[in-house]
Formats: C-alpha cells, structure tokens, sequence
C-alpha cells in the first residue's frame, strides 16, 4: 500500500506539483528512474518550404479537390533552446497527414535518442481516458442555488462510453444523476491541440540550434491545368499552363518556398497509425426509460438519423478556374531536372494555406502550329455501324513548333473564337509528354464525321469478287486465304476537306494483305491516311490474311 | 491533508493481493509482424495460501492463453482473463436484487433526502423497491443520484489478467510475467541521400515502431526481432496481381557483428523507453555515408506485345550492403526512401522502394519510380506463322532520350516461357534465365536507338 501511495505521488509530480511532491519523493528515497527529460518547445518555423508531388497513380486529368490523393514533402526550419541533458524537443503543428516514418530531423548537437509522434490529441474524450484510475475532481452544482460542490474522487472506468467513478460517499456515474455534473482534471503537457513530432535528445550544454525537420505528408495534389487557344483559322494555338495545387491538411504553410514535381515516383502503400481526434464526453447510463415511453422510439430513432445525414457538409468548392487570359505579367515557375524527375520552383515565396488550392503560371506559348486530324479506331472485320470519328489536334514537342519544353500531365481546355469572344470548345485529360514526343490532344467526338465498317464480299464467292490491290511489301501471295472484303465508308459534313486516319486493330498474327488505299503502319498498327472532300465520302476497303482469332 | 485520503482510496480499490510496481522491469520484444512478447518482472507480495493477483496494466491486446507467470514458492491454480466491464448499466445491472443508496435532490430548495431502495430490474428502465412501495427511477425527470457501495468483483475498467495462486509461505518475491501480444509491430525505414555528381549514397535507417496496443508501456527494454516467425492464426497470402520487381540482385554471404536469435537478427534499443499508447517510434540503427551507388534505367516488357504509346522506364538505384564499398550491414524489412539535392541545394525526394530483409553482402537495385526524359516503345513488327505451333514475332523497341546525356537502358524482355529462341538480334543480348532476354542499349543525348530482335516460338 505504501509503494501504491508513493506511485501516486510520483504521478501527481508528473501532473506539475512540483514542491511536496519532490519533498515526499526525496524523504522517500525511491529508486531513482532515469532522469525526467524536459520539455523544450521548438519556436514556429522561421523558414517553410513545401515540395508538392501528384497523386501517383493519375496519368492524366486535373485533381479531385474532395480527395487530393498525392502528397508533399514539408521542411521546416525552427529555432530551439536546448537545456543541458536531456530534452524532449516538441514540434507542434505539423500537418495532419505527416507520415510519421518519413521524419527527419537535422541540426541538432548530437544524436537523435529517438522520434515519436502521439496519435492521441487533446479532447475529452482523451483527458477522461488517460485520468482512469487516476484521482479526478467532480463538480456537482445545485440549479437552485448556483453553487458548486467539488469532490475529489478516483475515475474508476470510461469503458463503453460510460463513466463510473469513486468518491468519499460511494459509487456513482458520471451525468445519471440528472443534476449538472462535470470532472475538472488536472493540468498536463502531454497532450497537444495540434499533431506534434517530438524528438528525445540528449545535449551536452546548453544551446541554441537551428533543427530542420523534413517529413512527407499525404493530402497534397497537383496538376497542369493547360488552356489552348485555337486560332480562327485552326492552324495555330496559343497554349498556356497554370500549376494547379492543393493542401487539404488543416495546417497551412506560410511563405513557403514552393515547389511542384512531375514524373512518376514509386510509393509503397505504407500504412499510416491515423490520427485519433478523440470525442465528447458521452457518459452512457443505465436504462433510463420510464413509464410513459411507448414503443415508438425507434421510429424517432430514424428520424432523428435521417435528419443527422440530410445536415451533410456542403461540397468543396471548386477552386479550379477553366477561364484562361493569363495576366501577361505572372510570374512563372522555373524547370529544373531533379533525377529523372522534373522540379518546378514558384519563384516567391507564397502561402501554401490550409486547405485551399493555389494557381501559378507554369508557362506560354503562341503560334503553335498544329495540324488537325479526324481519325477512327476499328477493330478489323468488326462490324460497326455509323460513329462519329474524333478529332485531334497534333503537333511535335520541339523548338521547331514553339515548344520543346516537359510538359507534365493535366488536363488540356481548348477554347476557340467565336465572334469576338472565347468559348471552351472541349476539355480532355493529358499525360505527361517529353520533348521531342508527339504532342496530342484529343477534342472528342465530331458529330460531322461518321465511320462505319460493313463486310462488302464474302471470300465464299471468289470467283466474282474485284480483286484489291496488294499491299506494298506483301508479295504476291496467291496461296494466302483471305479474309472478306471489308468496307470502311466515312462520311464528311464539313465545308472544308478533312484528314483522315483509320486506325485497325489486328489480332496476333494477323496482316492486311490487300487494301485498296495506301497503308502505313504506326505504333505497331496498320494506319490509312486519307483525305475527305468537304460535304463528301470515302469509301476504303481493305482484306485481312485468314487467321482464326488466337484464344490465349 | 488531501494527498493520503486519496492514497487510502486508491488502496481499497485495488484491494490487498493485487500486483505491485516496485522495481518494475518491463523487457519488450517486437517482431515485424503485429507480435510482440512482453516480459514483466516485478516484485509481488504473497500471503501464505490461495489467493488472486491481479494485473491491472497488461497488454489491452493480451492474447490470454500465452500468459505464463513464473515466481518462486507459489504453485498457480488458475489464471483468468475477465472482459466484462465497468460501465453504468452494468453496474446497475449487477446490482439487481441488492441495496443501493438513492440521493432525491428537492429542485426547489436543493435539500437531499437518502433513502435505501433495493433494485428489482433494470429491463429498459431500472425499477426500485423502496421500503414497501416500487418506484421507476427518475420517471418524473427529477434529479436523483445513486450511490453504489462497491464494485462488484468482475467489473473493471479494462480488460484484467488474473491468476489465483498458491503461495508456500508469504513474504515479496520476484515474479515474471510474460505474454504475447498483439497491436505491437516495427519496421525499418531508410532515408537514402543520392549525390549526382560522385554517385555516393549516404544512407540513415530508422527502426519505427507501433503501438496500437491500448497500453503504454513505461521504461521499457526494448529488443526488435528482425523476422516473423509464424503464428498459427493469420498469415493469409496476400494476392498480387504482377510479381513484384525483385529489389535483390544477388543475396549477400557475409556476415556482421549483429546479435541474433536463431535466424534471425536483433536490434536491441541502447536506452529504455517509454512506448506510448497509439504512439509511432523512430530509433536510428544506422548511418553510413558515402557508399557507392549507381544510377540506371530498366523496362520490362512482359510479353511479345505492342505498347500503345511510349512508356517510361524505371529509374533505377543499385548499391550493394557488403562491409567493403557498401552499406556494411544487413538491413531489415522496410521502405528506402530516396532524395536528391535541387540546383540550389535542398535535399527533394525522388521515390521510395520496398525492401525484404536483406543479408549483409547483397547487391540491392531499387526503383525509385518513372523516368520524364527516358520511354521505351515495344512494337510487334511482324507476327508470321512458320509451321502450325511454330511462330515468328519480330519486336521493334524504340528507345528515346530527352536528357541532355546518353543513358543505358536496361531492356529486359520477359514471357519467352524457355521456348522462344532468339534468330536474329541487332544487338547482342543475354539470356539470364529462359524466360528473359535482356539488353542494355545506349541511347545518345537528346536522341534515338532502335533495337529490334526476332523471337521464334513453339506454340
């Protein structure tokens, strides 16, 4: 019972008591435990700097501001006093999605003893489980006379959302009573507001240091937001790119200096302890119904449910911004080779704040020439009825076309003149393009163009067939069964001539033997190069070698 | 005075018998994978016969049935884990047919008047017999408080381990108690800093350790077991869609100056520690700097198959772990962690690789993800058939480079099952194993190779 009191004591000089306690402890004479540390700490960064990463498994497209699914690395230079000995160096406020194994910290006189991050913040919840089988104080107060009565106890249990504690008097529950019953707990440091990183060091004199704590953290996303402008002519473009990103986490980082990177990284799916933001005090009782309650109770239950989901959050607003006419003066990012990887550095620093999303300038571009295409992807011998081809605006990453720069991926908004004025014409995902890569962009279905695929003779009636001619670099393969005579009509709307590709798809083993336009081959696949006359067709037939479709 | 009061207090509720904490010693040991064993030296005070021990700070994770508790001149009886816990209802519950103290408090003028009710049963509503009357309780909403005498003996705060025993003779003995536990794991996890212009690593490697347990444990010893040894339940294979790159080239042969227990190796923490509830935990194991590294490109291409666009290949780390030119250690399961430092200096991260536990002596190549400047195309060119289960397939592999130096891409081409043969190949390539083919082509600075290889198939 002694050593129960004198462990009592040694919690309560934890708790901040320090006179008595450290009294009793020395006229005690306990065994000593190795030396308290202090508690140091460390001042508000005095210098940020935030490098954003995208999600990693998104080749193209913009973020998605409701879950931003990449992630940052932070590094924060703070000022520390250290005492002499040893010391827990405590960085409050770090983001919330710090990834506590990716820690680093820097600067400090000697070796780090150890890292820590508590999952567990300061809330009720959390002050009521800690204090479990620890001496708490109960106020009770009369609502006639206003006055408090406090009660020094001991809190016997929290288990199950319930709380049942000991006084003087006997046992009780917290709040069953139905007068106002609250605890007061002691004061204690070692529970924070914020997520904190604390580091156990051990310093030989007093000091002041300069530390960096460097960490990785998830709820961060980028994006290259591009906008082309097409000129009325549709041969030229201007083209111009915002670095879109965003910080979910509740922490944000004042005049930073920022940074975003393109490329793919490997990340492992490391789990992460989360966070536990604790909750109320629920103080559960026993059954308290009475005798007027009817049955109907849960239905009320239901309702009250109903009601708790309609109350949803509003959704996040959207941030993103579609318009284009950049302010010719922004500033823009500046593109360094990191590795493999591409590093955009913001130029000034900014504010990267708690969840917002922030746009820079990441470059501009006119006069590209580009060239349009309308094109078709047909599987061979497939039938397909009449389906409006896609167009796409082509052009090469290089000097020669006013590009030649990295260009990361996003999401690519087309706008085009109308009388006068700008109006988006289509939006498509983009992956990221090297220089000196073909440069794509997709601008959907165009209505104006329609392909179909239909079978025009049956290799059954030989004989009465029209012979095509032979693809150039096949011989002649009189041997060779032939598959049906395929016909691919297309079909143009427009006023003006268009250029045409029809891709095919082929199984393994399979060849074109005779078409009756020239045939090239792109990527591995056959391609047609055609020309369509304006308000006019084409019509292209082409034969494929007989081959059973291979079943792997 | 207010402190001995609650010392009192404190003493009838852990009622005599129950565990002590005099020098407690608490050795924690921690495998990788969610299991730890947990030894509890401490001196405990028995009387002379049968009596329970209670042990109020165990794992709340405790698997009970590990539980052995050793000390001299006791014999144990039984040992009992209880999980029925202390919350209102139950409380009331257990006092069913049992007299209980109840505290009217007049809403007008806040007198309190006792009285003794006996409670009947607390089906949906607790009802109460006092004196010859039944009342509900608080059925008018008035404030009433109940006092409760005692707790009844199986309700606690949090799950309990007790043993009954049989003590030879009373006096305060060592006693060890130990455990097996869940919801405690540890990792490694390395901070690798690249240096572009020499192509040296220096490499840091933090042990990280979890505690999900629901106990804090004070003061511990600390010992990390680098390995997993097999638990009769759990260990479900984990389904993976590709094969993982292999991130060990050649496995290491030498051997270190760690500890080991069997096969497996030790890494004790050199100071006790306090390992909290919910709380991550990062202890250095080693620092090393300097150790050559190279740096290449690696694709793999996993059949004979065309790549609709060009794919970037993977940037590539090698460095080897031997005690000559390398990391001089073996190193323990975890995520490597790559940076490099920008043009002004500040050290970026540039990806992150997995690793096994790996022998000392081992040669590692890591992928740290996917290279903006170095794409690879593979394109079937041609796919003839020569005899009926005989097939040609002639592969294109276009390699580009957008950097401003000529790179070596390792190209490795995969799924020739040990039936495909080579005919004819623009360069030559090695055959590591009948599956793979492998080339390493040059590709010039801001430039073009084009590789191509026609493989002969049985089918």
């Amino acid at each position: 019972m002694f050593v129960r009191c004198a462990r009592l004591l040694r919690l309560r000089c934890r708790m901040k008591l320090p006179l008595p306690c450290a009294m009793w402890l020395i006229g005690m004479g306990l065994a000593a435990t190795p030396a308290a540390a202090a508690d140091v700490l460390a001042g508000q960064p005095t210098d940020l700097s935030v490098t954003v990463y995208r999600a990693p498994y998104r080749n193209s497209g913009s973020i998605n501001l409701d879950y931003l699914a990449g992630f940052a690395l932070v590094s924060e230079t703070r000022t520390v006093l250290l005492p002499a000995g040893m010391s827990r160096l405590r960085f409050e406020g770090v983001a919330d999605g710090i990834e506590p194994a990716s820690a680093i910290v820097t600067g400090l006189p000697s070796g780090v003893i150890e890292k820590n991050r508590d999952a567990k913040l300061l809330s009720p919840s959390a002050l009521i489980e800690s204090a479990v089988g620890k001496p708490v104080e109960l106020l009770r107060s009369s609502r006639k006379t206003g006055k408090t009565e406090r009660l020094t106890g001991t809190l016997l249990s929290d288990a199950d959302g319930g709380v049942v504690l000991q006084t003087a008097q006997g046992i009780e529950a917290l709040r069953c009573s139905g007068l106002p019953e609250t605890f007061s707990f002691e004061p204690r440091s070692d529970l924070s507001a914020h997520p904190t990183l604390s580091v156990l060091v051990r310093s030989p004199i007093a000091a002041t240091r300069q530390v960096t704590l460097s960490y990785l953290s998830r709820g961060f996303d980028w994006a290259a937001d591009y906008s082309a402008t097409l000129a009325a002519d549709g041969s030229r473009l201007d083209l111009g790119a915002w670095v879109t990103l965003a910080n979910s986490n509740g922490v944000g980082f004042p005049s930073a200096r920022t940074f975003v990177v393109a490329g793919k990284l490997n990340r492992e799916n490391g789990e992460v302890q989360p966070i536990d933001l604790g909750g109320p005090i629920l103080a559960n009782c026993w059954p308290r119904g009475s005798t007027s309650d009817s049955p109907m109770i849960l239905r009320m239950d239901r309702e009250l449910h109903f009601d708790s989901l309609t109350a949803g959050l509003p959704a996040a607003a959207r941030a993103m911004s579609l318009q284009e006419a950049a302010a010719p003066a922004a500033q823009k990012v500046q593109q360094e080779q990191l590795g493999d990887l591409k590093l955009y550095r913001v130029p000034d620093r900014t504010t990267v704040a708690s969840r917002q999303s922030k746009q820079v300038r990441l470059m501009d571009r006119s006069q590209v020439p580009i060239t349009t295409v309308y094109g078709a992807d047909l599987a061979a011998n497939q039938l397909a009825g009449p389906a409006p081809a896609y167009r796409l605006l082509r052009t090469m990453n290089n000097a020669a076309n006013h590009l030649g720069l990295p260009l990361p991926s996003g999401n690519v908004a087309v706008f085009a003149l109308h009388e006068g004025e700008t109006l988006l014409e289509h939006e498509s995902g983009m992956r990221d393009i090297a220089v000196d890569e073909e440069f794509e962009i997709n601008m959907g279905a165009s209505p104006d163009v329609q392909v179909s695929q239909a079978k025009e003779a049956s290799t059954a009636d030989f004989a009465h067939a029209e012979m095509l001619p032979l693809v150039p670099g096949v011989g002649a393969l009189r041997s060779v069964k032939l598959d049906d005579v395929i016909r691919v009509d297309i079909s143009n709307a427009r006023a003006a001539d268009i250029q045409f590709e029809l891709r095919l798809q082929l199984p393994p083993g399979g060849r074109v033997i005779r078409a009756d336009h020239p045939m090239d081959a792109k990527n591995g696949r056959p391609i047609f190069r055609l020309k369509i006359p304006a308000n006019g067709t084409a019509t292209l037939r082409y034969q494929r070698q007989h081959t059973a479709d291979r079943v792997t | 005075m207010r402190v001995p009061l609650l010392c009192i207090g404190w003493a009838i509720l852990m009622q005599a018998g129950s565990a002590t904490a005099a020098d407690r010693v608490l050795s924690v040991t921690i495998y990788a994978d969610d299991l730890a064993l947990i030894q509890d030296r401490r001196d405990i005070e028995v009387k002379e016969g049968r009596q329970r021990i209670e042990f109020q700070d165990v794992s709340a994770q405790i698997r009970p049935e590990t539980v052995s508790l050793t000390a001299s001149d006791i014999s144990i009886v039984e040992q009992n884990f209880d999980f029925d816990l202390l919350t209102p209802a139950k409380l009331m519950e257990k006092a069913v047919g049992r007299e209980i103290t109840i505290v009217r408090v007049n809403p007008a003028t806040g007198v309190e008047t006792k009285e003794q009710a006996q409670v009947l049963a607390t089906n949906g509503g607790v009802v109460l017999k006092i004196g010859q009357r039944i009342e509900v309780l608080r059925d008018d909403g008035l404030p009433v408080r109940v006092i409760f005498d005692r707790v009844p003996e199986n309700l606690r705060a949090r799950p309990t381990l007790s043993v009954t025993v049989i003590g030879a003779h009373s006096g305060t003995r060592r006693a060890t108690l130990s455990y097996l536990s869940p919801g405690l794991s540890w990792k490694a996890d390395y901070v690798a800093l690249y240096n572009e212009s020499d192509s040296k690593i220096d490499v840091q490697g933090w042990v990280t350790l979890r505690n999900s347990s629901g106990t804090s444990y004070d003061n511990a010893q600390t010992l990390l077991v680098a390995g997993s040894p097999t638990q009769a339940d759990g260990g479900a294979s984990i389904y993976r869609p590709q094969p993982r790159r292999p991130a060990l080239q050649e496995a290491g042969t030498e051997s270190g100056s760690r500890e080991r227990l069997g096969d497996y190796y030790l890494y004790p923490l050199a100071e006790r520690t306090t390992i909290a509830n919910q709380q991550t935990k990062q202890v250095s194991f080693l620092d090393v700097q300097g150790v050559p590294a190279e740096h290449g490109y690696e694709y793999r291409n996993r059949w004979l198959g065309t790549a609709e666009t060009p794919v970037s290949a993977k940037s590539v780390y090698s460095f080897s772990t031997s005690a000559h030119a390398g990391l001089g250690d073996q190193l323990p399961a975890g995520i490597l962690r790559f940076y490099m430092r920008d043009k002004r200096g500040d050290p970026q991260f540039i990806g992150e690789s997995r690793i096994d536990h790996t022998p000392m002596g081992s040669t590692l190549s890591l992928a740290t993800g996917d290279a903006f400047d170095v794409k690879v195309h593979a394109i079937v060119d041609k796919r003839t058939r020569l005899s009926p289960f005989d097939w040609q397939t002639d592969m294109r592999y276009e390699l580009t480079n957008a950097l401003p130096r000529a790179v070596v891409v390792k190209l490795i081409q995969d799924g020739l099952w040990g039936d495909s043969s080579i005919k004819t190949e623009s360069q030559k390539s090695t055959r590591r194993s009948a599956e793979s083919a492998e080339w390493a082509v040059t590709v010039p600075a801001h430039g073009k190779t084009t590789l191509t290889a026609s493989f002969e198939t049985k089918y």
